[in-house]
């Protein structure tokens, strides 16, 4: 045969082969996630391949949104103009938000209350899955994983880690320039030191948490952002949150805020040296969990309930939050730890132990004042 | 005067060519022109109107001035920063793309000029965000600029410094929007007559004093449009300040990125957005009332 009718041949077959692909993936379970690159990876590499692998003729589509509240918040968005178009049946099937958007999409009827018709919905104990940032969102979401803002440091260079906001203070005005963070404009880990910082300099206490909220408050933010705006002079702004990772690991900073899952993810690539580590000062810095949320008029809602369901068991806790990606688990750990061996376990806890995280890992500001952190941060320390 | 005489042929050419484009719009023209004028309307026209009505209007709807006090309140000094950043790097591309066109048209190092030729389009194909992560390593206090130098004995570790903040901006705006100045240029000293040039070089004057005093004002206006692209292409740039520093002050887009993205705030993002119509409308009337005023020179 000669090669011209060969190649047409070929360029007929191609489309065919593609459309018979395609059309055997009959259906499409669109999975919206904000996050970091990693959550995409996620679906991408790990959850969506299991979860096609036990539902022939499923295909996972994973739709990354941005990283931070912002990617959160451009789901909101998105199910909210499908809400107000009278669509019946909207876009999204699975969403994967932050707190923030969660409490926000909640008030706004924009999700579906599907925990209690998930199996794996009794093996949540945690109260993020009742409380997000002062509102109720029992039953609409189950936590995906929780993670940390942690301190990063080199060991080499910082012999003795702070072990509270005021060491730190004093270590970077004897080593200026070597603790880095993001401001609040690129990613959560900047913003969630900067809570830490208000946390532990405003003197509020637990109303920064559990409200409720005080206009009068403003006053102690902004003597605690003041301070914060003197401690930047001797702080490094880094380009995001994995700018603050990516100037670790080039050792143009001794110590830096950063995302524990992250930090582990980096390590265990080789983009970071093993020997960083972590450290948690008192009183606290604030983590968040992912939720897993279906929207209210997802299309396929089953199917989203399956896949929740695939996702929160405990073998893919295990294998996939834990040991793949470094994140604390999102049900309760003790179902979590019969499936891993000690090693693995161990590793996750060994910078920070299950004392410090029970001691120091906060959450994040409920809205009102995390809103007014963030204006008054502009207003205080950028302007 | 013969029929056949030049200047009743170039008067000839003159009817023809009044006569091929009468006063009366044509539909055929119009209707080519018409996908055109549509997106402009649909994917510019539209969402600038209601930029404008965002940012002039209150929280229930009323005009009112409150997101462009909240616009010029919080991010004042953004604003001064990004008109001065922006006004740097549009002087800086134009004096470096004057050297390379001037270098390219008067140059006697054959080599050279082709090797520069060949060399100075490359950023041109490279997009803006490429950049940027390209200059994240390379402009790094350990990165390929300084590990470089600090090889070659030029640096000590000591004395590297990070240009991660507005110098990076800087360096990766000019390397970015540099082809495209000098490409006007180049193209315009190209098309110039060389004997202007080459009778001042046999009357002794320098490259220089020729690139400066005989070229560089017939190339004016290139020159001018050049530089009023790149501010208002610069302007709009929102990953490079984003990647490169975390520092304050910074780009008002990156500012309008987070009050759309954190607080879903269109109002003050519009107001910012409204500035920055203001700035390059500025510009564009500076650039309009020079060119008027040389065709009245031409005149």
């Amino acid at each position: 045969m000669r090669k011209s009718t060969i190649l047409a041949f070929a360029a007929l077959a191609l489309p065919g082969a593609l459309f018979a692909a395609s059309a055997r993936a009959d259906t499409v379970l669109d999975v919206a996630t904000a996050g970091d690159q990693n959550m995409v990876d996620y679906i991408n590499q790990y959850l969506g391949p299991k979860f096609e692998q036990a539902h022939p003729g499923v295909h996972v589509r994973a739709i990354g949104t941005g990283p931070g509240d912002p990617g959160s918040l451009a789901i909101e968005q998105k199910l909210m103009a499908e809400k107000k178009s009278g669509a019946h049946d909207w876009d999204i099937d699975v969403a994967v938000i932050h707190q923030r958007g969660a409490a926000q999409m909640v008030t706004e009827d924009l999700l579906a209350k599907y925990r209690g018709e998930v199996s794996t919905g009794k093996l949540v104990t945690s109260q993020k899955a009742v409380n997000a940032l002062g509102t109720n969102v029992e039953g609409y979401v189950m936590p995906m994983f929780d993670s940390q803002v942690a301190i990063a440091y080199n060991p080499e260079i910082v012999k003795n880690p702070p072990r509270s906001f005021a060491e730190l203070a004093e270590w970077v005005k004897q080593h200026p320039k070597q603790f880095g963070y993001n401001g609040i404009k690129g990613g959560m880990a900047g913003i969630g030191f900067v809570m830490g910082w208000v946390n532990a300099n405003a003197g509020l206490g637990d109303r920064l948490n559990a409200g409720p909220y005080e206009e009068a408050d403003k006053g102690k933010i902004d003597a605690a952002l003041a301070s914060l705006k003197e401690f930047n002079k001797n702080a490094t702004l880094t380009p995001g949150n994995a700018g603050t990772l990516d100037m670790l690991g080039r050792g143009e900073i001794s110590m830096g805020a950063v995302w524990a899952d992250m930090f582990y993810g980096w390590q265990a690539d080789g983009r970071l040296s093993p020997d960083l580590k972590l450290v948690l000062p008192s009183p606290g810095l604030p983590g968040q969990p992912m939720y897993y949320a279906i929207p209210a008029q997802a299309a396929h809602q089953a199917l989203a309930r399956e896949f929740i369901e695939l996702a929160t068991s405990p073998e893919v806790q295990a294998e996939g939050i834990v040991k793949r990606f470094n994140w604390y688990p999102g049900i309760d750990a003790q179902y979590v730890q019969a499936k891993l061996d000690t090693k693995t376990w161990d590793h996750l806890f060994v910078d920070i132990t299950p004392q410090d995280l029970k001691q120091n890992a906060k959450p994040f500001p409920i809205s009102p004042y995390f809103t007014t952190i963030l204006n008054e941060y502009e207003r205080v320390v950028t302007q | 005067m013969s029929a056949s005489s030049p200047s009743s042929a170039l008067a000839g050419a003159g009817r023809v060519r009044r006569d091929r484009f009468p006063g009366r719009p044509d539909f055929w023209g119009l209707l080519l022109l018409a996908p055109a004028l549509l997106l402009l309307f649909g994917l510019f026209g539209v969402p600038a109107v209601y930029s404008v009505i965002g940012a002039l209007a209150g929280k229930q709807g009323a005009p009112s001035l409150e997101h462009v006090r909240m616009a010029i309140g919080v991010y004042g000094k953004d604003i001064l920063f990004t008109a001065w950043l922006v006004c740097l790097s549009v002087a800086v591309t134009a004096a470096l793309a004057v050297l390379i066109a001037g270098y390219l048209t008067l140059g006697s190092n054959r080599l050279a000029v082709r090797i520069l030729g060949w060399l100075y389009r490359w950023p041109l194909f490279v997009p803006m965000i490429c950049a940027a992560q390209m200059m994240r390593s390379f402009l790094a206090k350990n990165g390929l600029l300084n590990n470089g130098l600090v090889a070659t004995g030029l640096l000590t570790p000591a004395g590297s410094i990070s240009l991660l903040d507005w110098r990076g901006v800087l360096i990766t705006f000019v390397w970015k929007q540099l082809p495209f100045v000098t490409l006007l240029l180049a193209g315009a000293m190209a098309s110039l007559d060389r004997s202007m040039i080459e009778a001042a070089r046999d009357l002794g004057a320098g490259r220089l004093r020729v690139l400066v005093g005989i070229v560089l004002p017939l190339v004016r206006g290139p020159l001018l449009v050049g530089c009023v692209l790149t501010f208002v292409t610069l302007m709009s740039v929102l990953s490079v300040p984003m990647m490169l520093t975390a520092d304050t002050p910074t780009m008002i887009t990156v500012d309008m990125a987070y009050r759309i993205n954190t607080f879903a705030d269109y109002g003050t993002a519009d107001a910012l957005g409204l500035i920055s119509y203001v700035m390059t409308m500025l510009v564009g009337w500076i650039y309009l009332r020079d060119a008027a005023r040389q065709r009245g020179l031409s005149r």
